[in-house]
């Protein structure tokens, strides 16, 4: 698949502070792209600087082939962009809103009124077209700002925490336009400082930390990363301090704990290794005579790995 | 060429502000523009009574008639002249800032508007929602050179003054100065207006704060008023004392008196309108720096 997100080398100084330091990112055509680091990682400066509201100190970046140095208008006029903090003009119409964006593209007074009915039907936002943009709550203006950044059928849409400050409901209605725009063929480049927010969505994770991009991958490449260290459960009818002892000298076994406090029920077992290890494991614990009621392994959750990459970097 | 109008026209910005000022009915009644006609009417009538007849009866009547209305315009356009460009500047300063404010620039700025049409469709709104000032200011403007060339005095009697200095071949001198004053204070509230509205748009481009830009702007203003005047009387001063001292005949002395201070006034006209372009100008340009 082709690339149309790329950057090479890009960096951002305030100052003496560096922002973004030599990122180099690659978005494919057709991906769903979480941004994911926590506050003040550069985020919201790495996606201005592909938006071309903002000039890289150092380094390039393309989008669908247009450079946001050389190509300021090709850029803008391929992307959709949303910033993490907005403002609407709330003294406008619902439709006016749009109508007036669609104008700010150039896309001619005649086809205007029947894009603002689609886009407003697009967003759900059909029923408030003549209501005053002051009236919506949150979540509609963002789907409002949402509409506007699609007025002019964008290849790829930037979305600087489309989630933050939203009620579960609203955050729920955000993630379904997202599939239902990624089914549109659109590329999306999403930013969140919370994974688990966008992880469900999205079919590629980069993860930036403090200006550098740590991880980069597919969801898949991602889960296999935190498969290197694998968590299983075990059930067992009895002896759990015993077994618990056995376990501790076992090749590969890193660490045990009961899942319950008292340690009467269930133990979780933090292994490295393969398959093999696991098997064995499973072997000796029967070989050795305890009575093993359940053996899965629990499946990791991104939050965790990135927990664990993002780890204290930033204070 | 058509598409080229139709764009210009179809400016969203522009079209945004008049949407607002159309909303909030920010106008004055109709009723408010017939005291145009009335004015015509009666200066015509001063006129055309004042022809007819020379003698003193009438001339008494035209200029009874013509007092009430030379303090209408002249009060007027006084007010117009002082009012527009310092309420303008208030309207321009606020325009990008508070759009900074309320985080609707980026949005803004990330459409295929370029940084120009952004700034001239601000100034174009500001403009617009002076409109009622601005359409009088432009109503009163012929009874405004009357009222000009006769330096305040009285509008009626500079007209026979023109009159008269243009009848006499034997001094050009005289009628042009007096032309050129005409002009120079014609032009003059809108060069004031311009350069006062720029000052604030360029502020206002800069800043992040409206309050802000709005203190800066002012001060801005203030302070190129106050050097404009210091300007103008070194010229003066040395664009008289300069030829008395240096002509001996009087006669040509007392030409330039009368020349001097009309082209000056006409000059900083000039100065305050390419400054307004210039400024317009560097405006756009730190929008496209940054
Ligand atoms: N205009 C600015 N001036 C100075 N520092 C800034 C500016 N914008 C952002 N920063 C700094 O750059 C870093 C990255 O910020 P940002 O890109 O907003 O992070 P994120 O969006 O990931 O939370 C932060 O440390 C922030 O304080
Ligand atoms: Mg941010």
């Amino acid at each position: 698949m082709a690339t149309i997100i790329e950057t090479r080398g890009l960096t951002k100084r305030y100052g003496r502070l560096t922002a973004v330091a030599d990122l180099n990112l690659q978005v494919e055509e057709g991906a769903v792209y979480g941004f994911v680091g926590p506050n003040g990682a550069g985020k919201t400066t790495t996606m201005r600087i592909l938006a071309t509201l903002l000039r890289p100190t150092a380094g390039e970046a393309w989008v669908a082939g247009h450079s946001v140095l050389k190509d300021r208008r090709g850029v803008r006029r391929a992307i959709g962009y949303m910033p993490d903090f907005f403002g609407v003009y709330g003294d406008m119409k619902v439709w006016e809103y749009l109508d007036f964006f669609a104008a700010c593209y150039e896309i001619p007074a005649p086809t205007r009124r029947g894009l603002v009915d689609d886009l407003l039907e697009l967003v759900d936002l059909a029923h408030r077209r003549d209501d005053y943009v002051d009236a919506l709550s949150r979540g509609m203006k963002q789907r409002l700002c949402l509409a506007r950044a699609l007025a002019h059928d964008p290849q790829v849409l930037i979305l600087d925490e489309p989630a933050s400050g939203l009620d579960p409901r609203a955050r729920v209605e955000i993630r379904e336009l997202l599939r239902e725009l990624q089914a549109m063929g659109k590329t999306i480049f999403v930013s969140s400082h919370i994974l688990s927010e966008i992880e469900e969505v999205c079919t590629h994770i980069g993860v930036i930390e403090a200006g550098r991009l740590v991880a980069a991958g597919t969801l898949e490449e991602m889960r296999q990363r935190i498969q290197a260290q694998r968590v299983v459960r075990i059930g067992l009818m009895a002896r759990a301090e015993e077994t618990m002892a056995w376990l501790e000298g076992q090749e590969g076994v890193l660490e045990v704990e009961p899942v319950e406090p008292n340690g009467a029920g269930d133990l979780r077992v933090t292994l490295a290794g393969g398959d093999e290890t696991l098997a064995q494991l499973l072997s000796g614990l029967v070989g050795a005579g305890f009575q093993v009621t359940a053996f899965y392994e629990e499946t990791g959750n991104l939050e965790d790995v990135f927990m664990r990459l993002t780890k204290g970097i930033v204070s | 060429m058509i598409e080229r109008w139709q764009a210009i026209f179809d400016h969203p910005i522009l079209w945004l502000e008049l949407r607002r000022i159309h909303r909030k009915r920010w106008w004055p009644g109709r009723r408010f523009f017939l005291f145009y006609p009335v004015l015509l009417g009666a200066a015509l009538g001063c006129g055309v009574m004042s022809m007819l007849d020379d003698s003193l009866g009438t001339r008494l009547a035209a200029l009874v008639t013509s007092v009430p209305l030379v303090c209408l315009v002249g009060v007027a356009s006084w007010l117009l002249n002082f009012a527009l460009p310092w309420i303008a500047p208030t309207l321009t300063a606020t325009s990008i800032a508070r759009e900074r404010e309320l985080g609707t620039f980026d949005l803004l700025r990330a459409t295929l508007l370029t940084e120009r049409s952004i700034v001239l469709g601000k100034l174009g709104g500001c403009l617009a929602r002076l409109w009622p000032g601005i359409l009088t200011l432009a109503l009163l403007a012929p009874f405004q050179v009357l009222w000009v060339v006769a330096g305040g005095s009285s509008g009626l009697s500079s007209v026979f003054l023109l009159a008269d200095s243009m009848l006499d071949p034997g001094r050009p001198w005289m009628w042009s100065s007096l032309l050129l004053a005409g002009l120079a204070g014609l032009l003059r509230p809108w060069g004031d207006l311009a350069l006062h509205a720029t000052v604030g748009l360029f502020v206002s481009a800069l800043s992040r704060s409206s309050g802000k830009a709005i203190a800066v702007s002012y001060g801005a203003i203030l302070a190129t008023r106050v050097a404009f005047y210091l300007l103008t009387s070194l010229l003066n001063i040395a664009l008289l004392a300069l030829p008395v001292a240096l002509l001996d005949t009087p006669e040509a002395a007392m030409n330039e008196l009368l020349m001097m201070p009309a082209l000056t006034s006409l000059g900083m006209v000039l100065v305050e309108f390419v400054g307004a372009a210039l400024l317009v100008w560097a405006a756009v340009w730190w929008l496209k720096r940054t």
